[in-house]
């Protein structure tokens, strides 16, 4: 078998500066448009209505853009295969099915973490002075792309951003809306199937407050959850990879 | 080489096309594939680059089969679409991005065919009219110095000029190493150019003939009165008389009409395939 058929590493380093060469316009735009948007609506148009609140810190709109965004770009990520004329050129562009689908999944993944991380950590270093400017009375924490909350949001966008990579390849036309249509039968599915299985636990009698639920205190110490935990961490996103991997492998003009 | 073998096609929800189709391509020729609208060329030629998968059958291109699209298979083969879209950049950017993936391309060569076709390098494609993209396309394929360029009606939408020029850049791009494929419905479009001639009807390969052969068993001639003589295959009204489309019986060789042939096979498969197979 030869291998140069499936990945040669200067054939993968051609597509992958094509590939970030034709998303450069895209990425800038979704720059511009999400940090005007975290700007003045998560921040100023929050810090108004919420005038009582006294710090400010950027973590949970990290957590939101990271993942928004990425999902929408890993819905974009094999637009060409459902437009009808370029998938011409995507297909018969001379690298393999295993290449472009890698080349994807990096520029992705790791690609767009690093970038919107960097973008991200710029912003805020842009945001707080301004915020304090316009809101004296408000701390604003500066953000720490070292901090072990921003690494538990990119552990989970590792995992989930696959979901929609596979979608790319698969739907032909508004990949990111039909991919949430999917995900949200199969929320629905697994949820009708674990009040199947733990009908007992829903059913116990049992507290909820704002921050705590004795429910998912249960459904912790329930047999089930390890076996949902490493089905999540390990098993979802190889499973969204191979779909991924397939679907261009085996996509007709 | 490519070598198709018993290969069928069925696009989802519709009739099954080619059943059993056999084709055996030899490098150093310009196949010219004819055949009506919807009579299967573009299918056929699809399936060759590995755009379409059979539903049954082998397709082999230099041992590669298509359907699999390895690197080495695809930088091998230049497929023009009747259709297709490019990129919003200029000439020069999409020969930077796009001509790494083809290690035979040559710039030298391709700037020559972009004089031929009096475009330039620093033209934005989508400022390009279709007949100019696709000889900017046409330009970038025989640079690539692909061994199998399959053009599908690469002369629609070029004006007069222009389709001499695509035949005068075809004819010498070609060599002994390379197979072009070209299909079109316009069959006068590719006369001096394409040799072998194969014609398409219905899914089915019903005419493949070379140059030499055609002349040596039709002969096209034009008389005042349309003929009901058994010898004659074709008949079409012209221009103060009739062009017919005989069996050549006397050995005379005949300027060769190829429309007015494409029309004879159509009508007349049974006859001429009593003639050509004798």
């Amino acid at each position: 078998m030869d291998l140069n058929h499936y990945f040669e590493p200067s054939r993968f380093w051609a597509l992958l500066k094509l590939e970030a060469a034709r998303s450069r316009k895209g990425i800038g735009m979704t720059f511009i448009l999400v940090f005007d948007m975290l700007f003045f609506i998560a921040m100023l148009l929050h810090l108004y209505i919420e005038s009582e609140e006294k710090i400010f810190d950027h973590y949970d709109n990290y957590t939101s853009s990271l993942l928004i965004t990425g999902f929408i770009l890993s819905s974009l990520a094999f637009r060409d295969l459902g437009h009808r004329l370029k998938r011409y050129n995507y297909l018969s562009l001379p690298a393999s099915a295993f290449e472009k689908f890698v080349c994807q999944w990096l520029l992705t993944s790791f690609g767009w973490i690093i970038l919107f991380t960097i973008a991200y950590t710029l912003y805020t270093w842009l945001a707080n002075p301004l915020g304090h400017f316009l809101f004296s009375g408000v701390e604003f924490n500066s953000f720490n792309p070292f901090h072990p909350k921003v690494f538990t949001s990119i552990k989970y966008y590792l995992v989930l951003q696959g979901i929609f990579l596979a979608g790319s390849a698969h739907f032909r036309g508004y990949a990111f809306v039909k991919t949430l249509g999917i995900l949200s039968l199969f929320a629905a599915a697994g949820l009708l199937l674990a009040y199947v299985v733990l009908k007992d636990l829903f059913l116990s009698p049992h507290e909820c407050h704002d921050t705590h639920c004795e429910l998912f205190d249960h459904f912790g110490a329930h047999y089930i959850w390890p076996l949902a935990q490493w089905l999540f961490w390990w098993a979802l996103a190889p499973l969204t990879w191979l779909i991924t991997f397939l679907g261009i492998q085996e996509k007709e003009v | 080489m490519i070598h198709i073998q018993d290969i069928a096609f069925q696009y989802r929800r519709k009739e099954p096309f080619f059943q059993r189709l056999n084709l055996k391509l030899t490098p150093g020729n310009i196949y010219g594939l004819l055949g009506k609208n919807g009579a299967g060329k573009s299918t056929l030629l699809k399936m060759l680059a590995g755009l379409l998968f059979p539903a049954h059958g082998k397709i082999e291109v230099d041992q590669f089969q298509p359907k699999n699209r390895q690197p080495h298979f695809l930088r091998n083969v230049f497929f023009l679409a009747e259709e297709f879209e490019l990129p919003r950049i200029r000439i020069k950017t999409y020969v930077q991005r796009y001509s790494p993936f083809y290690p035979e391309f040559n710039i030298v060569q391709f700037d020559q065919y972009l004089k031929e076709f009096r475009l330039r390098g620093d033209q934005k494609l989508n400022t390009l009219s279709y007949g100019q993209k696709k000889k900017f396309l046409l330009s970038f394929g025989l640079a690539s110095n692909c061994r199998f360029l399959i053009l599908d009606e690469p002369t629609n939408g070029l004006d007069i000029p222009s389709k001499s020029q695509f035949r005068k850049v075809v004819a010498q791009a070609i060599s002994e190493e390379r197979t072009f494929i070209i299909s079109t419905h316009q069959a006068r479009d590719m006369e001096n150019l394409i040799d072998p001639i194969i014609i398409l009807d219905e899914g089915e390969i019903i005419f493949f003939q070379d140059f030499e052969q055609i002349t040596n068993r039709l002969a096209v001639s034009r008389q005042l009165e349309q003929s009901l003589a058994e010898d004659v295959i074709y008949a079409e009204l012209s221009f103060g008389g009739y062009t017919v489309v005989k069996e050549n019986t006397d050995e005379q060789e005949t300027h060769i009409n190829l429309e007015m042939v494409f029309n004879a096979v159509v009508a007349n498969k049974e006859k001429i395939h009593q003639i050509f197979n004798r």
